[in-house]
């Protein structure tokens, strides 16, 4: 039993260094995504101290009104472009009418309101394109289909051609955040934002107009994660759960932290595969892809509080 | 403060009647330091609280004031030093069991529970005093509601104490500030404490206000009977309140002494004027 | 007029704690429990029982336990479907292994199971604070699903994987099982609910709520004044999670019938929050308030097409409900941020001093 728990998993590991690699690029490709909807989080939570339920549910709605867009006879880009005007507006109206009159409110009370955001989208989305499953339009956008092999000690290393495209344009939308928000005005407003609300207003942009912009990168990031992920795993409304992932993300790297989530999706999206390829099937019976994150984070907090990046914070009185 | 009042309290006053004489050494800090993460916020600083007398801890903004009473009500826990509270040495200690010992205190910035409402809040002062265990509180008849009932009176007696009758039943985050500092006091009164600490009863108050606290805490300390230490910046309230003051600046202790002894040290007026060191 | 209170006086401080001071709120609870009690089950039909009265019921005391931990002690739990489901396999558990076992025993003390598993999963409170926490309950959430799910000996091997009431008997009537009436079922749930709704009553009007109060509102403070979190805030994760894990015993054995683990799933936990949230945070009628309207609603939202002539999918219905019931969240924590109870509160004020302005 011992053995079977610390012994033979590196065993094998060893033996087939081949599959291990095969088993950490699936990690890290999920891995990339989840530190992607970790920023999403981060973002909205920095800036107006929200935690955003909505955000998993912001992915399926991107990539249904992707892939609806496309079935009406839009061609393929015009419908990306169509969609994200659908996410400008869907942030416009949750500023106006949902943030707005709860600005001040505690935050338990905004973090309902976007599970409230999230039930209207599920509704919302169930009407308009039904509730059966859709395939990602990942040819129409070019996105190629094929797959590269290596053979790295003789073994064999399948990377497939659209989780390569998704982990690189995943990489370049983080790498452009991380640039906007140092960057540009907007940018720094909004970090400033999640450190000193008055430091913020004084650089002269308006709140209103930094929650429009965050709830709209959120989207952006939406559409993003659901034609990556939607072209692994297809479009339907189970695409939400790969929201819940990003949370023990946000624990380990802490809500506010921008390099937390980058590094700490990276790292959950590689350990669950390995715990899952190497534990949870041979020991356990599979599927601890749900959970596994989720325990990690919490005993990595019993002994860390502040999280991985945190600082130890001094109580006052 | 009428007599029938202060027979109510004495007779509910036990942790103020534990064997130490009046006059006697009730808590005694020495040589204490405390930093954070390299940073010295008190340095070997030593002095005693006498049983039944009324102490001030005074100094410029920084001097380690607050800092001293989180280490005295076992917030923080010193790096040197020691401390002994009814000839007991302290360990290591959460700070709920400090409390439990019959320190309890006041705060500079007013932490009363903001959804309660001021019979409420003072009631939790009593709750380290409750005994009865959840399984007797969820049938609630029987001994869970007796004990509720004798808290209940004995708060109520703080209550009027503080002439405070007007607003039981309102929640705090309601009230005045002035008043919310008076409703703290109540709280830290319920507990019965054998040593009271006030982190500037009086900061933000009129006139009027500070005259009415000063009055509360002289007649909780003649009438009660209960040790005080109080960190205040009104000078002129600390020289007529408190039996003896200890002075701080920069974490270290510049004077100890009666107020008219410390008025006269000239560490304590260079500290005050801002002389260079 | 009807609800003027001047002229009542309290002479003692025991009149005082009452529970009800003001002698209108008695007589209108009175008036509840009647309906409650006699006229609800004499007239109600199967339909009434099975989609209003009984799952209101389970859904009001599961959101009461839920009440208790985010409400009052003020640690945000999104793990309550996951110990409703505990709840829910102890019970089947102890009915199945030991079946001369009182069904009404077995589900009170089905919720000292769930109770045990939250004390558990209640240590991170201890050390994380608030969405932190929150996340680490999902721990919980998807743990416990997956346990469900893997654990063959909890379902009892069965090739389903799902657990199926078996008829239980209590002097001779069927009160769990295909063979239970509606009526007999009603009685079972309403008893137990209306106990541990005293029971949490009595809980949070004295030391343990004011203890539980005191850690929500400003932590520091409270320990300084010598309570002990470790224990005020794992006495709230037992409570809480007793009272939830038997409301998620009588979800299954007086209302489903059946249970797949993914009925324990996040959207149940989500479900028993909207109602708490709505109903009002530290309040005990919040609940109740707003179980009627998160159950009641897909109900109305069910016959009022049908009524209307409309020819609408059950399918569209229901997508339609969820999107209202959405739509109704927001626009409930605009109006009132602190939910139904608190709207109640306002307008009893007003029923006070009526006719008069002031």
């Amino acid at each position: 039993m011992l053995s079977e728990i610390f012994v033979e998993p590196f065993a094998d590991m060893v033996a087939a260094p081949d599959f291990l690699m095969q088993v950490l690029w699936e990690g890290l490709v999920s891995g990339i995504l989840y530190a992607l909807i970790a920023l999403g989080f981060v973002l909205i939570y920095r800036s107006s101290r929200i935690f955003n339920f909505a955000q998993g549910i912001m992915v399926v709605f991107a990539a249904l009104t992707l892939v609806g867009l496309h079935e009406a006879g839009v061609p393929a880009w015009v419908s990306v472009v169509l969609t994200l005007g659908v996410m400008f507006v869907l942030a416009v109206v949750v500023e106006r009418v949902v943030l707005r009159p709860l600005v001040g409110q505690p935050d338990i009370i905004l973090f309902m309101a976007t599970i409230g955001i999230t039930l209207f989208l599920i509704g919302f989305g169930e009407i308009i394109f039904g509730g059966e499953n859709k395939v990602m339009i990942t040819q129409e956008l070019g996105i190629p289909t094929d797959s590269v092999v290596f053979e790295p000690f003789g073994g064999l290393l399948i990377l497939e051609q659209k989780d390569i495209t998704a982990a690189g344009i995943a990489a370049l939308l983080v790498i452009g955040l991380l640039l906007f928000l140092n960057k540009t005005r907007m940018g720094r407003a909004i970090r400033a934002l999640g450190d000193d609300h008055q430091a913020a207003m004084s650089v002269g942009i308006s709140l209103q107009t930094i929650w429009v912009l965050v709830w709209f990168i959120a989207g952006i990031i939406a559409l993003v994660t659901g034609i990556a992920w939607g072209a692994r795993a297809g479009v339907s409304f189970a695409l939400e759960v790969i929201a819940y992932k990003a949370l023990p993300v946000l624990m380990l790297g802490g809500l506010e932290s921008i390099s937390g989530a980058i590094v700490g999706g990276l790292m959950i999206g590689m350990l669950e595969k390995l715990f899952e390829i190497y534990w949870g099937q041979p020991l356990l019976g599979g599927n601890t892809e749900t959970w596994f994150a989720f325990m990690l984070a919490l005993v990595v907090l019993l002994f860390r509080p502040q999280g991985l990046f945190g600082e130890r914070i001094i109580e006052r009185v | 403060m009428n007599v029938h009042l202060q027979e109510d309290l004495s007779k509910h006053t036990l942790r103020a009647d534990d064997g130490i004489a009046k006059g006697a050494d009730l808590l005694k800090v020495e040589n204490i330091s405390l930093s954070f993460g390299g940073v010295k916020a008190i340095t070997d600083i030593s002095f005693d609280i006498k049983k039944g007398e009324i102490r001030a801890i005074i100094g410029p903004n920084g001097a380690g004031k607050t800092s001293m009473l989180n280490v005295i009500n076992g917030f923080y826990f010193p790096q040197q030093g020691t401390i002994t509270f009814r000839g007991e040495k302290r360990r290591r200690a959460r700070a709920s069991e400090t409390a439990r010992d019959g320190i309890a205190r006041t705060f500079q910035n007013i932490a009363l529970f903001k959804g309660m409402s001021t019979l409420d809040n003072i009631m939790t002062g009593r709750i380290t005093l409750q005994k009865r265990s959840l399984l007797w509180h969820a049938l609630w008849k029987g001994p869970a509601e007796r004990e509720e009932i004798e808290h209940r009176e004995a708060v109520e007696r703080i209550i009027d104490f503080l002439e405070i009758e007007h607003i039981r039943k309102t929640p705090v985050g309601r009230l005045p500030y002035g008043l919310q500092k008076r409703v703290e006091l109540g709280r830290a009164l319920a507990a019965d404490p054998a040593l009271l600490l006030l982190d500037e009863p009086m900061a933000g108050m009129n006139l009027e206000e500070k005259a009415d606290m000063s009055r509360f805490i002289l007649d909780v300390n003649q009438q009660y009977g209960t040790t005080i230490a109080l960190i205040e910046h009104d000078m002129g309230v600390v020289m007529d309140l408190s039996d003896r003051v200890v002075v701080l600046d920069y974490g270290k202790k510049i004077g100890d002494g009666t107020p008219d002894e410390v008025r006269n040290n000239p560490d304590v007026i260079d500290a005050y004027l801002g002389v260079p060191h | 007029m009807f609800y003027r209170t001047a002229g009542q006086f309290k002479t003692s401080y025991s009149a005082d704690q009452a529970l009800f001071p003001v002698r209108q709120d008695a007589v209108l609870l009175i008036v509840i429990l009647a309906f409650a009690w006699i006229i609800f089950p004499l007239t109600a039909s199967e339909f009434t029982f099975q989609t209003l009265l009984i799952p209101i019921l389970i859904y009001s005391l599961a959101a009461l336990g839920l009440n208790i931990l985010t409400g009052y002690a003020g640690q945000l739990s999104l793990g309550t479907g996951a110990f409703m489901g505990v709840g829910a396999y102890a019970c089947y558990k102890m009915v199945t292994l030991m079946p001369w076992m009182n069904p009404i025993v077995a589900i009170l003390l089905s919720g000292v199971f769930s109770a045990g598993i939250g004390v558990v999963f209640g240590i991170p409170s201890l050390r994380i604070k608030g969405f932190y926490l929150a996340i680490a309950t999902l721990a919980a959430q998807f743990f416990l699903v997956w346990l469900f799910e893997k654990w063959a000996w909890l379902y009892n091997y069965n090739a389903s994987g799902a657990i199926q009431v078996p008829n239980l008997d209590m002097f001779g009537v069927y009160v769990a099982g295909p063979q239970a009436t509606s009526f007999t079922q009603y009685y079972v749930v309403l008893a137990i609910v209306s106990l541990l709704t005293w029971v949490c009553i009595n809980l949070t009007r004295g030391r343990p709520g004011r203890t539980w109060k005191a850690t929500r509102d400003m932590d520091i403070a409270a320990e300084l004044i010598g309570i002990d979190l470790m224990r005020s805030k794992l006495t709230a994760f037992a409570v809480s999670s007793y009272i939830v894990g038997v409301a998620g015993a009588l979800f299954v054995f007086m209302w489903r019938g059946a249970a797949e683990p993914n009925l324990f799933d996040i959207p149940l936990s989500f479900r028993i929050l909207f109602i708490a949230i709505i109903g009002g945070l530290g309040s005990v009628l919040g609940n109740y308030l707003g179980a009627i309207l998160i159950v009641g609603l897909p109900v109305v939202l069910g016959i009022v097409p049908e009524a209307l002539g409309l020819e609408i999918t059950s399918a569209t219905v229901e997508h339609l409900n969820v999107m209202i019931v959405g739509g109704l969240i927001i626009f409930f924590l605009i109006i009132e941020p602190h939910g139904l109870a608190q709207l109640w509160r306002l307008i009893r004020e007003k029923l006070i001093i009526w006719p008069f302005p002031h």
